[in-house]
């Protein structure tokens, strides 16, 4: 579904991407991994169209999306949930969530999704009046990835959504994403917390200093030597 | 404290409020949405006059339509401007966007004031009024012209209220003020939402001058005014708040009125910038301002 080949990318004069390429198909739930610095966020942004690559190629469904601008992308069908969130904090969680279906001009279709979203996140149907801003860490990366899905993406690419939380709130995070994965939703997960992220992703790709150095399935990466030994601190 | 004294400062202060917050509000809609400290707000405010003169007097259009002529013309124009100014700026512009767009509309101020004296000359282009009747409010006789020019701006920003609360595009434009990346990722093209802004902001602004044209005539330097009365507005109410223009115009319509009855013109303008002197002393934010950067919510 989605090929991305040679991908490389500098912020200014610091190239952070060397040559990165990775590949979902449908259905997959794919991780990022690395560690601070590798450059998961940045390639999730030259994907998205956040930033623009300096080389490289991306494609999805077919199409080539290289170069183009973010909401074209989005247009495409690719739903990007930042590490920021970008959450519109002084709107209501409803009206975050009506923004995530900006492409979609059929209201009936909007209130369906919206109703959809509500079942898979009761807590926001919960705080639907409230202000984004007003919500708690856990609660803004569920609208963040409820927003996401109002667009209906064939791709839901996630940056790192346990950072800064708890680890109990992280658990329902990592199974909220689980749960959307089992209902067909195609993922792209970038997070640091490898061992976690291993258990519940089919494959994934380890990103170190901005090129890819292992890639596999799951399984066969938590066999790795390597990785046990520098990501998850076993001798 | 005479009832009627009070009655009057109160009509004349709201109906000059009106104005005063429909001219607020395209400002604070550019600031708000655009980040651009607007300096050339009043010559949009002078095209919408000129525009409606010619409609009226030359065309023989119908005051209404001559207003709305005007304020499409503003539309019109605004889009125009963003498109050859602010586009092209944005895509350059490193850093230092606010000060580049304020000298950007600084610049467009002087030229075109100075197309409008080319074009039209220096004189006054007025007429005497729209409408040939006076209104009874409160036993107080107003001229049509002021009360219409006042039902208009209330309109006015009541669609723009009804707009921005309840239309997806209205959302958008919230959405674009409040987190510029995260509108980009829910699909909302800027550099759309930025010329509609603009070209909604232009058009209040010619809406006003339309409006206004019986009591204040079209000539190249019009725009001075209200392009002040404007920001004194928006800088009191807290910039880029929309609500909160609204309110501040009313207020500052009222105030002027008040302290125009007590303390006489010149003195007048004095009370006016005490009053901004001290809210910014104790609310630097204004008097709506607050952290949370939105065009709409407070």
């Amino acid at each position: 579904m989605l090929e991305v080949s040679g991908l490389q990318a500098s912020y200014d004069q610091l190239q952070v991407l060397w040559d990165v390429s990775l590949s979902v198909s449908e259905g997959e739930f794919v991780a990022l991994i690395g560690s601070n610095g590798a450059g998961k966020t940045t390639t999730l942004r030259a994907i998205s169209g956040v930033i623009k690559p300096q080389g490289g190629q991306v494609s999805f469904l077919g199409k080539p999306i290289t170069n183009l601008a973010p909401y074209v992308v989005c247009q495409h069908g690719i739903s990007f949930i930042t590490e920021e969130l970008n959450l519109f904090e002084g709107m209501t969680v409803h009206d975050n969530l009506l923004l995530g279906a900006y492409s979609c001009k059929d209201g009936k279709k909007v209130k369906a999704l919206l109703v959809q979203v509500f079942e898979l996140f009761p807590i926001l149907h919960e705080r639907q009046n409230q202000l984004a801003g007003t919500l708690s860490g856990g609660e803004r990366r569920m609208l963040a990835i409820a927003r996401g899905l109002m667009s209906e993406p064939r791709l839901l690419m996630v940056d790192e959504p346990s950072l800064g939380l708890a680890p109990m709130v992280v658990l329902s995070v990592f199974s909220a994403l689980k749960a959307l994965h089992e209902r067909g939703v195609t993922l792209l997960l970038v997070e640091q917390n490898v061992n976690n992220t291993l258990q519940i992703a089919d494959k994934a790709y380890v990103l170190e200093q901005g090129s890819v150095i292992l890639q596999g399935p799951s399984a066969e990466l938590l066999q790795n030597e390597y990785l046990r030994e520098t990501y998850l601190g076993k001798r | 404290m005479d009832w009627t004294i009070i009655q009057n400062l109160l009509v004349t202060g709201i109906l000059r409020g009106g104005l005063f917050a429909l001219m607020a509000v395209g400002l604070a809609l550019v600031f708000g949405v655009m980040n651009i400290c607007h300096f050339a707000h009043g010559e949009y405010y002078v095209l919408g006059a000129y525009a409606a003169y010619f409609a009226y007097v030359t065309y023989g259009l119908n005051p209404l339509l001559a207003i709305i002529v005007a304020a499409l013309l503003g539309f019109l124009a605004g889009a125009i401007t963003e498109r050859l100014l602010f586009f092209p700026l944005r895509k350059r512009s490193k850093g230092e966007w606010v000060m580049n767009a304020f000298l950007l509309t600084a610049g467009l101020s002087v030229v075109l004031q100075s197309v409008y004296r080319l074009v039209f000359g220096n004189r006054y282009y007025g007429i005497t009024q729209y409408w040939d009747a006076t209104i009874h409010i409160f036993g107080m006789t107003v001229a049509a012209d002021r009360v219409m020019a006042f039902v208009i701006a209330l309109l006015a920003i009541a669609g723009m209220w009804f707009f921005l609360q309840r239309t997806r595009t209205g959302r958008a434009i919230r959405a674009v003020s409040q987190d510029e990346r995260g509108a980009m990722l829910v699909g909302i093209d800027l550099d759309r939402i930025q010329t509609l802004t603009f070209a909604l902001g232009s058009m209040l602004a010619g809406l006003g001058g339309a409006s206004l044209l019986s009591l204040s005539p079209a000539y190249p330097m019009a725009g001075n005014k209200p392009l002040i009365a404007s920001w004194f507005v928006v800088t009191i109410a807290g910039l880029g708040n929309v609500q909160g223009a609204i309110i501040g115009g009313f207020i500052v319509g009222v105030f002027e009125s008040v302290s125009y009855f007590y303390l006489g013109q010149g003195w007048q303008e004095v009370a006016s910038l005490g009053l901004l002197i001290l809210i910014l002393l104790f609310k630097p934010t204004g008097l709506f301002g607050t952290e949370i950067k939105s065009v709409w919510e407070k």
